[in-house]
């Protein structure tokens, strides 16, 4: 994986040291809090409904060992002893102090690591497949490229001021695990008619209050011109979002107010400009990237195998884990193991000081030294030999991570909501919390199979509830919380936005209505094979409305 | 108002600015004063130049060369309402004898007065004050009309005025003439006997420096002659002369009140706030919004004044890229240190219009935004917010030393990136 050279080393400490003095005249009350909100932000942190909340960029969702221990000393240090791992794969925490914060950011930088841009109107850590460089279907691994963009967009003096928060995801595999369709840019590897490998640029996805499918821009754009197209488009965006309404400030308002060609003929215009200038990246210089990122030694491992439905017999829970958490490795002996942080009963996407120490352990001892943090909200050890998975299993069940539940329905995003967030109209937490109580039997889960179920507890959708096979999302009805089910949402390819149904349940209906919609779809599949979405997208919306209100 | 050729003016001036203000130092004996004066006159500001004269004891000699020049130079009295009887009797002694035929009295705004000096005794609790409306406030309309000025400073006067030269370009690419600049206390004596001037009424009573009554005292034999003025306060300058960097130094706005920040310091700033309604005719160190410019683009084309551009963000400015080298400034405009639009505005005009003249950000301008606003091609900024200028005074900007992407069109320095590190 990518390691800091001097430069890097030395940026990271110069931003550390700018705001530990940005830090300070707050305390000492010579920066107002208007004045202080955006550089907090832009170094991640933010006001939460009890606390402030640092949130630590994973670039691309790739840690080391070394940097997963420092996240758990601060965790135990300077929080409350755990972490919460979001969507963008980053990490927040969410009891800090204020005075603490330029010593965490120090911590941080001694690892490597940082809160820049975690937050603001500014260009966000970039997103990526969390099996990139491992995944057997992957074109290309993403991540020397996504490093290159991290780096050209850290403290980008012209794009710091946005109109609104900007996020880039890219994929290298043609299957996207990276929701690249709801960003604001997404980067798909793509191959031209030459054969050189280079990117489709989708632009305009989102989710929050107005749910959009990015839109293609250019179906091909080489590594060289990458920057300067991506420069174009921020361009363009800086001088033409919106800026009168928040709400209307996101690329993807700008895209679908003046239309795709009017924005591609902009962007293109822009672009005549600029390519070929001072961004044009030159190949030495992404080969030099792309080696940090070089496939480990693998052994020879090609006879190797796990006989799952062994496995399933003697040990049914280890069977479940190996038949859902493992993913295909490019390597033959090889897979990636999911780690769930999703047990029944939980809170998504959270982990202890320990589990932490503890996935770092194994990292380091099982996978490389590397890890990776996923967008929906769950961690992975992208190289693990075949012959070590009982090992690593048995570890994670010592520490109550060994959930076999990955992209079942209990693997569910969810937000902090109203737990936590300054911004959230109902809790979220709980509400998964139940529906994983009410789902909790594994053979229950296996008969369902893939169910994508996803919570937010407002309409700012960071459970991402718009691409949920189902979607469940809190609003505040009357002084109550109220919760609204979509349906037929998804964030891959076959990316749609899920539709709501009909009017919105009490929190303790909530787990019930999704069991009337699950057990429709169980009644009504051709077959095992037949996922949720594929019956609902066979079925149509009208059969689950009945379903769920019944022939009113 | 008295003008004229003034069509001619520019031209003059950009052969001022290629020859370079030192140069032009060179070209004259030092004690030459009358043909530096000519000179000015005739052929670097024709029409476009005046002399501010306190008539005090010692202006007989450059008005009277004033009038062996150009008797109708333009000559301007600030008649402060506090002058000593016997000064207005010489102003009236001077035209005569010299033959002046263009002095002009200037007066404090009547409402000012009221306002700020009911009892007529501003003087003594707040002198600067007091030079301020009289003074300052009704000079500047006047000042405004003019490439240069004719001053009669001389090296000797103070220690403050002890390096100046022929010729000055000020920041705000005004000319001011000194042709006095190396005359000694006896040569003035010399001059003035040498012509038979009439000497000022009270400059036998011990009176070396004279301005208005209440404010000037006698000075002892041997003391610095202008020590007499503003007595026992501290206090040099009346705010009618310019600073070191040529800028009008008002004692309202000094050094310390300056808000331009220009090349590591505060600066007095040439250009005022754009007013509505303005005549394109009457403008001049302004910054013309877009609008503006483009509803009238001809007759500001034709203006041979100094202008700037207003940017505001959402201005398109590409559709100005021919006009762009007309502006001796360029001001972005940030309604709010979040909008960001200006960013992009100042690099594409550094970046891809060449524009090489001042850029200077208005608004919202905050310490924390400055370096990405310096990065991005911004040479100039105007700053109001307290904590931000003590910062830029102490030069306590939170900047980054590193940075990984190119922008502006300096070299990225060594040691960042290689594939930035890249000279176009």
């Amino acid at each position: 994986m990518y390691r800091y050279d001097e430069f890097d080393a030395a940026f990271v400490a110069g931003r550390t040291a700018q705001f530990a003095d940005q830090v300070k005249r707050r305390l000492s009350g010579e920066l107002s809090e208007d004045q202080f909100r955006p550089l907090r932000l832009m170094n991640g942190l933010y006001l939460q409904l009890h606390a402030y909340m640092l949130r630590i960029a994973v670039p691309y969702g790739t840690l080391s060992s070394r940097q997963m221990r420092k996240l758990g000393h601060i965790a135990r240090t300077y929080d409350r002893g755990y972490g919460h791992f979001t969507t963008r794969q980053n990490i927040q925490f969410n009891w800090p102090k204020l005075k603490d914060i330029p010593v965490i950011l120090e911590e941080l930088a001694s690892v490597e690591m940082h809160a820049i841009q975690t937050s603001g109107n500014c260009i966000r850590n970039v997103t990526t497949d969390q099996f990139a460089g491992a995944a057997a279907d992957e074109i290309i691994d993403p991540r020397p490229v996504a490093e290159i963009i991290r780096q050209w967009s850290s403290l980008h003096p012209e794009f710091s001021y946005l109109p609104r928060k900007f996020k880039i995801a890219m994929t290298g595999s043609p299957n996207d695990r990276a929701a690249i369709r709801f960003h604001d840019i997404g980067l798909q590897a793509a191959t031209n008619a030459a054969g050189d490998i280079g990117w489709e640029v989708w632009v305009g996805g989102g989710l929050g209050r107005t749910p959009m499918i990015a839109k293609l821009i250019n179906a091909f754009v080489p590594n060289e011109h990458l920057l300067a197209y991506l420069e174009s488009i921020m361009r363009v965006y800086n001088r033409y979002g919106r800026r009168d309404n928040k709400y209307k400030a996101r690329i993807k308002i700008l895209v679908h107010e003046e239309g795709l060609e009017s924005i591609k003929g902009q962007v293109e215009a822009e672009f005549a400009e600029v390519r070929g200038g001072v961004l044009t990246l030159p190949q030495e210089e992404l080969d030099r990237i792309t080696a940090y990122f070089a496939p480990p030694d693998f052994a020879d491992r090609a006879g190797e195998t796990v006989d799952v439905a062994y496995q399933s017999i003697i040990d049914p829970a280890y069977g479940r884990w190996l038949d859902n958490n493992l993913h295909p490795h490019k390597q033959p002996g090889y897979a990636s193991v999911t780690i769930s942080l999703k047990p029944v009963g939980g809170a998504p996407g959270d982990a202890t000081d320990t589990q932490i120490d503890v996935v770092a352990d194994l990292a380091e001892k099982y996978s490389y030294d590397e890890l990776r943090v996923t967008h929906e909200q769950n961690l992975v050890l992208p190289h693990v030999a075949v012959s070590d998975l009982r090992a690593v299993y048995d570890v994670l069940v010592a520490h109550e991570l060994a959930e076999g539940n990955n992209n079942l329905i209990t693997d569910m995003i969810c937000c902090p909501g109203l737990d936590f967030c300054a911004l959230a109209n109902a809790r979220s937490i709980p509400i998964a919390q139940e529906i994983s109580h009410k789902f909790a039997s594994p053979e229950r889960q296996k008969d369902i199979g893939d169910l994508k179920i996803k919570i937010s507890g407002c309409i700012n959708a960071c459970g991402h509830h718009h691409v949920g096979h189902i979607g469940i999302l809190g609003v505040e009805k009357k002084g109550g919380e109220l919760y609204q089910i979509t349906l037929g949402g998804d964030a891959t390819e076959g990316a749609s936005v899920g539709k709501i149904i009909g009017p919105g349940f009490e929190a303790d209906q909530v787990p019930d209505a999704i069991e009337k919609l699950v057990d429709f779809y169980i009644a009504q599949r051709t077959g095992s094979e037949e996922t949720f979405l594929d019956a609902y997208r066979r079925l149509g919306e009208a059969p689950f409305k009945e379903a769920l209100y019944g022939n009113a | 108002m008295p003008k004229s050729n003034l069509a001619s003016a520019p031209v003059a001036h950009e052969k001022l600015k290629a020859l370079g203000i030192l140069a032009l130092n060179g070209m004259f004996d030092e004690m030459d004063a009358v043909s530096v004066l000519r000179y000015a006159i005739n052929d670097v500001l024709p029409g476009d130049l005046a002399i501010v004269s306190s008539f005090g004891a010692d202006s007989a000699v450059l008005l009277h060369m004033v009038a062996q020049v150009d008797p109708s130079l333009p000559v301007y009295f600030l008649e402060t309402g506090k002058h000593f009887a016997e000064t207005l009797a010489y102003v009236e002694t001077l035209k005569k004898t010299l033959g002046l035929l263009n002095v002009h009295a200037i007066h404090p705004n009547s409402d000012d007065v009221k306002r700020f000096d009911p009892n007529g005794d501003l003087w003594e609790t707040d002198p600067d004050s007091c030079c301020h409306i009289r003074k300052t406030e009704p000079l500047e309309p006047i000042t405004e009309q003019y490439g240069g000025w004719v001053t009669g400073r001389k090296r000797y006067q103070t220690s403050e005025r002890g390096v100046l030269p022929h010729f000055e370009l000020t920041s705000d690419d005004r000319i001011k003439v000194n042709p006095l600049a190396y005359f000694s206390d006896a040569d003035v004596t010399e001059y003035r006997q040498a012509h038979n001037l009439p000497e000022h009424p009270l400059y036998a009573k011990g009176y070396k420096s004279i301005g208005c009554a209440p404010c000037t005292s006698i000075v002892a034999e041997g003391e610095d002659p202008r020590a007499g003025r503003w007595r026992g306060l501290n206090k040099k300058e009346c705010g009618i002369h310019y600073d070191f960097n040529g800028a009008i130094a008002s004692p309202m706005t000094a050094a310390a009140r300056h808000t331009l920040w220009k090349e590591g310091a505060f600066i007095a700033d040439p250009f005022k706030p754009w007013s509505e309604g303005t005549r394109p005719a009457d403008a001049r160190y302004v910054h013309v919004p877009v609008s503006e410019f483009i509803a009238n683009r001809a007759d500001y084309l034709a203006s041979p004044h100094p202008l700037g551009l207003l940017v505001s963000p959402g201005d398109n400015i590409e559709t100005l890229v021919d006009d762009l080298a007309r502006f001796a400034s360029i001001a972005i405009a940030f309604p709010s240190f979040t909008d960001g639009r200006g960013y992009s505005s100042a690099r594409l005009l550094v970046e891809r219009f060449k524009y090489a003249g001042e850029i200077r950000a208005v608004g919202d301008v905050l310490q924390d935004q400055i370096p990405h606003m310096l990065r991005c091609g911004f040479n100039a900024l105007v700053v109001t917010h307290e904590p931000t200028r003590e910062a830029l005074v102490e030069h306590r900007l939170p900047e980054m030393a590193l940075f990984y992407q190119p922008v502006g069109l300096t070299e990225v320095p060594m040691g960042t990136r290689p594939f930035l590190r890249r000279v176009s």
